[in-house]
């Protein structure tokens, strides 16, 4: 074990929202990437089913590695932001994109 | 809140595998009896020891028993409750599907229904099941439970908790958390080559517990990662449900001009037609199978549109002799019999997704493997529950001093998902044994023998595990060990009794299916009371002040 002194001890809101961001934030950044890779293969010419299996095949290693990221980050802000935030902006442009895949 | 990259990583895998630790067990073990869930099911359903066959007559034996099948009682039960109480009207059967392995001596059969009256959703559907004897056609009675592929096999995936899938969902979460453990664990460690040789069970128990958690994990960190991952990427459509909310109209789109291209009928005509020669188109699949090298028997028989001049045929292939899941499947016109698809080799990525998917689901024939899927999901129990072992030694002393009691409550839910979840296990068996054949709803009552038995485990944990807040062993260990190998002896011994079957006749006639299952109870009674024995005498030593000890509970704990 490090030897370390840890720095000031956490609160119960900051554990809580790191857990949070580890599970919620990460399945949000998951869920965007998702739809937005599928989205854009589609928009880009590739098969729905064959981009669905690929993302499939990736997501849950991004989620591995988002996931042991919110513990490992310093800033737990920085941690919402991006997983929460670019969550939430790939899955803005994916529904941006969906109306013209249908046309 | 962390000073550094290993010791987020600590605190981590401490406590989020902990919490999620009791979930990764039942995966884990339930995961390993599932290698064997067909064996199981001989087991439990003793005029089911018979051979496995291969897929009977559809034209002369299975389509007269389709024809017959109505939708179940609780799949009726569900539609209804869909629709707002009302009773639920169907159209006869829009579909059937018929379902065997090589370890298969009976046939599963599926049929489906269209609900009429329904209108928020015009694709609503009730199912029908029923399993036979494709020797004589004969329906089993469908109030058996299939112990391996009906109970032990789906509580692995979804802990029997299928309300808004939450037990998918607590799986899912365990699986990701199995992931983010064995990369934390290899971070926190770092001394990775040495821990595969480094096992010292004469140490203290916190030492032996930790070095065995270290070598399970890492000897097994290739299978635990892969059956973590695949798990995940089998339900992905469950975590991830993409094509059925914000991307369904894309992937609507694409079905249909999937079916299409394929010629296979997306919605039946509403014309009637007859039904050609099934067989026929079976005999065809099977020689075009042979023609590219693969010939097989046949795994999976669909008919869709029943009826209906769009109707066709589906034959996959039983997949026995590769890893990958492609079924090589060949569809037919119904009506004439005519090929109207051979499904072409998957893609690359479909390719990858198969022989994961595969790798996982094991439909290949090979027993050695099939063994060592099954000490993999050992080692991984082993690896969980030395994890609890070494938490709770680790703090148990520093609680006792202190007065409180976390250490002996994580002590106690860690007997409850070791020994008590191998005793709820057992119990099942010895309860499918006892209870009277003619009894209403006999499935229904194993199931509760289960949870009461895991129950019953849980208070006995929570009341014998009290010496942990004086820093001792816990009884309730040692108890639930002999408890086990109690119950796995009564097992065999049942066996024996209600049907006949000891082991030197199934041994003698090479029936492993029911020999197997017996051994492996056996094997487990032996190992439970060495265990049992061994944690009697660490009691005993570690009463004495200062004692040095001298024993292995950590391996004990496992068993």
């Amino acid at each position: 074990m490090a030897a370390s002194a840890s720095t000031t001890a956490p609160t119960a809101l900051q554990v809580i929202s790191r857990i949070a961001a580890s599970f919620l934030g990460g399945w949000l950044f998951v869920w965007g990437l998702t739809v937005f890779g599928i989205s854009f293969g589609v928009w880009a010419g590739a098969d729905y089913h064959q981009m669905e299996s690929l993302m499939y095949l990736l997501a849950f290693v991004v989620f591995l590695v988002v996931f042991l990221w919110a513990y490992a980050a310093a800033s737990l802000k920085r941690v919402w932001y991006v997983l929460a935030g670019g969550g939430a902006l790939m899955t803005a442009a994916a529904w941006l994109l969906i109306p013209s895949l249908t046309a | 809140m962390f000073s550094s990259f290993r010791l987020s990583m600590t605190w981590m895998h401490t406590w989020v595998g902990l919490v999620l630790g009791y979930v990764l067990m039942v995966c884990f073990f339930f995961g390993a009896l599932s290698v064997f869930d067909r064996e199981i099911d001989r087991w439990a359903i003793p005029e089911t020891r018979f051979e496995p066959q291969t897929l009977p007559s559809y034209d002369t034996m299975l389509r007269p028993i389709f024809e017959q099948m109505q939708p179940s009682r609780e799949s009726l039960e569900e539609a209804s409750a869909r629709i707002g109480g009302r009773t639920p009207e169907f159209t006869p059967a829009a579909g059937f599907g018929a379902y065997t392995t090589h370890r298969d001596p009976v046939l599963e059969l599926y049929s489906e229904y269209h609900v009429t009256n329904n209108p928020a959703d015009p694709h609503d559907h009730v199912y029908g099941y029923a399993t036979i004897d494709p020797r004589t056609g004969r329906q089993l009675p469908d109030d058996q439970l299939k112990i391996g592929s009906e109970f032990f096999y789906p509580l692995h995936f979804s802990l029997h908790f299928e309300w808004l899938d939450i037990g998918y969902w607590l799986v899912g979460i365990a699986a990701l958390v199995m992931l983010a453990a064995l990369v934390s664990g290899v971070v926190i460690h770092r001394k990775i080559f040495r821990e595969f040789f480094t096992f010292r069970p004469n140490k203290q128990t916190q030492r032996s517990a930790l070095d065995l958690h270290n070598l399970t994990g890492v000897v097994g960190l290739p299978f635990h990662f892969f059956f973590a991952l695949t798990g995940l990427i089998v339900f992905a459509g469950i975590y991830f449900p993409v094509g059925h909310t914000m991307l369904e109209p894309v992937h609507e789109l694409h079905e249909q001009r999937e079916a299409a291209a394929k010629g296979l009928a997306f919605d039946p005509a509403g014309v009637p037609a007859p039904i050609a020669s099934v067989d026929a188109m079976v005999e065809e699949a099977k020689r075009r199978w042979a023609a590219r090298d693969m010939s097989g028997e046949v795994g999976y028989l669909g008919v869709t549109h029943v009826g209906d001049a769009n109707s066709y045929v589906s034959v996959y292939r039983a997949g026995t002799d590769r890893v990958t899941l492609t079924g090589q499947g060949i569809h037919f016109n119904a009506t004439t019999g005519a090929v109207i698809l051979e499904e072409p080799s998957p893609s690359a990525v479909e390719g990858i997704t198969d022989f994961m998917t595969g790798l996982h689901l094991q439909h290949f024939r090979h027993w050695m493997l099939r063994w060592l899927y099954v000490m993999g999901g050992l080692a991984g129990c082993a690896c969980i529950a030395t994890g609890f072992i070494f938490f709770v030694e680790k703090r148990k002393r520093q609680h006792a001093k202190a007065g409180v009691s976390g250490a002996r409550w994580a002590d106690a839910m860690a007997v409850t998902a070791v020994t008590g979840m191998v005793i709820a296990a057992v119990a099942i068996l010895v309860g499918n044994r006892l209870l009277p054949a003619g009894l209403a709803d006999r499935g229904v009552w194993e199931e509760r023998i289960f949870w009461f038995a895991w129950l019953a485990a849980l208070l006995h944990a929570a009341w014998r595990s009290a010496p942990v807040q004086q820093a001792r062993i816990a009884p309730a260990w040692r108890e639930q060990c002999w408890a086990i190998a109690v119950l796995a002896v009564a097992a065999v011994l049942l066996n024996w009794i209600t049907t006949g079957d000891h082991l030197i006749t199934t041994i003698g006639e090479g029936y492993w299916p029911v020999a197997g299952v017996d051994l492996s109870l056996l094997v487990s009674a032996a190992i439970a009371a060495f265990a049992a024995r061994k944690l009697r005498l660490r009691e005993l030593t570690a009463t004495q002040p200062a004692g040095r000890t001298v024993d292995t509970a950590a391996e004990a704990a496992h068993a």
